[in-house]
């Protein structure tokens, strides 16, 4: 009996902090909550603003650099409604390849955009269940993107599974500044499926399926020649598996993501991040991999060789078959008063050389190779809860 | 032939016992109970630890990697060039 009035009192004290932390898991990154709570709204708001830096680079060129400042809320409205949004503006400048990586450049054909981005999500809390409905809008000198989604979670009577299902449609409008793509137009939509299962005290794994179809202006109008397809459908299947050591106070996050869509590629992500905590400081090392294979339509050098009339054809490394890597660390800090900082540096490089794992496309030798892609990125960001 | 089939069949049978085994694992791990989920609750735990970290990067894969999709839904699309 007094067991039973501890448990009673025990589930009163920890349902609102501990309820479900598998529900707010299960939508999308791009739209995620960022609370654990799941049948009532967050009890709390958080402000964040972050600094973000970019910077790519081949041997022998620089390529593109971004700098982007943004912005994010949570804001609850009541107990069973919150909002969250986000603001970003990206500068970019500096050189895209024409082809392989020969860079614009050299030909006076650097890109100088400005693109300004933002969503708002409004979500709606049921007991065991939660709705979500998005508009994501983002404007460049070439290119509108306007995006309507929503989504819907719901749990098991004892919290530890969540079923997820979500849709979204996307309109994108391209007029690309050299004028190759006139009054250009593509539509997507997406659908997700995923379920996260509580597995023990200190393990939680998530498993999503997204399908995306999409149809209409694929090609690049930046690239000497580029003839895609007209539509393209993708699937993704993602898992993640995150595992708390108590002894260490520290947290191991597992991903593997793969990828087929109808150009032809597959590709295989894997991730690796370790959270270790000390105190109100916490660092975290992490390492990705990502590889994939060839479109059917990319051709290698030298350029344009392969290329027919009537025919897909693209010279674009990024439809090439490559693998790279991201070795990365952080640092976080949170102080009193509901204020916390974070820095973070990463760098990647992408090889022809480095795909494994999928088949190399391309008449199964894999690509050629070109200069690799390095690239680091920054991050420096504050936020307050209140 | 037959040893060749012989085999595929012992792995056939390995792989189902392998299978029934994970499954009556699976199935047998206790409910976890809400007063056992402290460290589920850790921010580390969470699937989404920092929102604007997560956007960024997956914008800069995009714009990097052919690959796309798993996260979710909704995203707002770029040229990306």
């Amino acid at each position: 009996m007094v067991s039973g009035v501890a448990a009673v009192a025990a589930t009163r004290l920890l349902s609102a902090a501990l309820a479900l932390p598998g529900l707010a898991a299960g939508v999308a990154a791009t739209v995620a909550p960022t609370f654990v709570h799941a049948e009532t709204a967050p009890e709390t708001g958080t402000i964040d603003f972050k600094y973000l830096y970019y910077h790519d680079y081949q041997p022998g060129g620089s390529r593109m650099r971004i700098s982007a400042p943004s912005l994010h809320l949570l804001l609850p409205i009541s107990a069973t409604w919150a909002l969250e949004g986000t603001l970003v503006v990206d500068a970019i400048s500096g050189a895209s390849p024409l082809y392989h990586d020969t860079l614009s450049g050299a030909s006076k054909l650097g890109v100088n955009d400005l693109r300004k981005a933002g969503d708002l999500k409004l979500m709606r809390y049921f007991d065991r269940a939660a709705v979500g409905f998005g508009f994501a809008y983002s404007t460049e000198h070439d290119y509108v993107s306007r995006t309507l989604s929503t989504d819907a979670r719901v749990s098991t009577p004892d919290n530890n599974t969540t079923f997820a299902l979500g849709v979204g449609h996307s309109s994108d409008d391209i007029d690309s500044v050299n004028r190759v793509a006139r009054g250009k137009s593509k539509r997507t939509t997406d659908w997700m499926i995923g379920v996260t299962q509580v597995l023990t005290p200190s393990d939680i794994v998530q498993s999503n399926i997204t399908y995306s179809s999409g149809s209409g202006y694929y090609d690049d109008p930046y690239k000497a020649v580029d003839i895609r397809p007209g539509s393209r459908e993708q699937t993704a299947w993602l898992t993640r598996w995150n595992h708390h050591l108590p002894s260490l106070d520290a947290t191991l996050r597992l991903s593997a993501r793969y990828y087929r869509d109808t150009f032809g590629i597959r590709a295989a992500t894997l991730g690796a991040e370790w959270v270790q905590s000390y105190g109100a400081w916490s660092l975290t090392p992490s390492f990705r991999y990502y590889t994939q294979s060839a479109a059917d339509f990319y051709h290698g050098p030298p350029f344009p060789i392969g290329f027919a009339f009537g025919k897909p054809y693209s010279a674009d490394q990024r439809l090439s078959a490559f693998g790279a890597i991201t070795p990365g660390i952080k640092l976080a800090r949170s102080f009193t008063g509901g204020w916390h900082v974070d820095v973070k540096a990463e760098y990647y490089e992408q090889r022809n050389d480095w795909r494994r794992l999928v088949d190399a496309g391309d008449g199964g030798k894999g690509s050629a190779d070109l200069k690799p892609v390095k690239a680091q990125f920054y991050q420096f960001g504050i936020g307050k809860d209140f | 032939m037959i040893p060749d089939m012989k085999s595929k069949a012992r792995l056939v049978r390995s792989v189902l016992a392998l299978a029934m085994t994970v499954v009556a694992t699976g199935c047998s791990l206790q409910p976890v109970q809400p007063w056992e989920k402290g460290d589920l609750a850790k921010p580390a735990m969470s699937f989404s630890i920092d929102p604007l970290d997560d956007r960024f990067t997956q914008r800069i894969y995009n714009s990097k990697e052919n690959a796309s999709g798993g996260y979710g839904v909704g995203g707002g699309g770029c040229g990306c060039n």
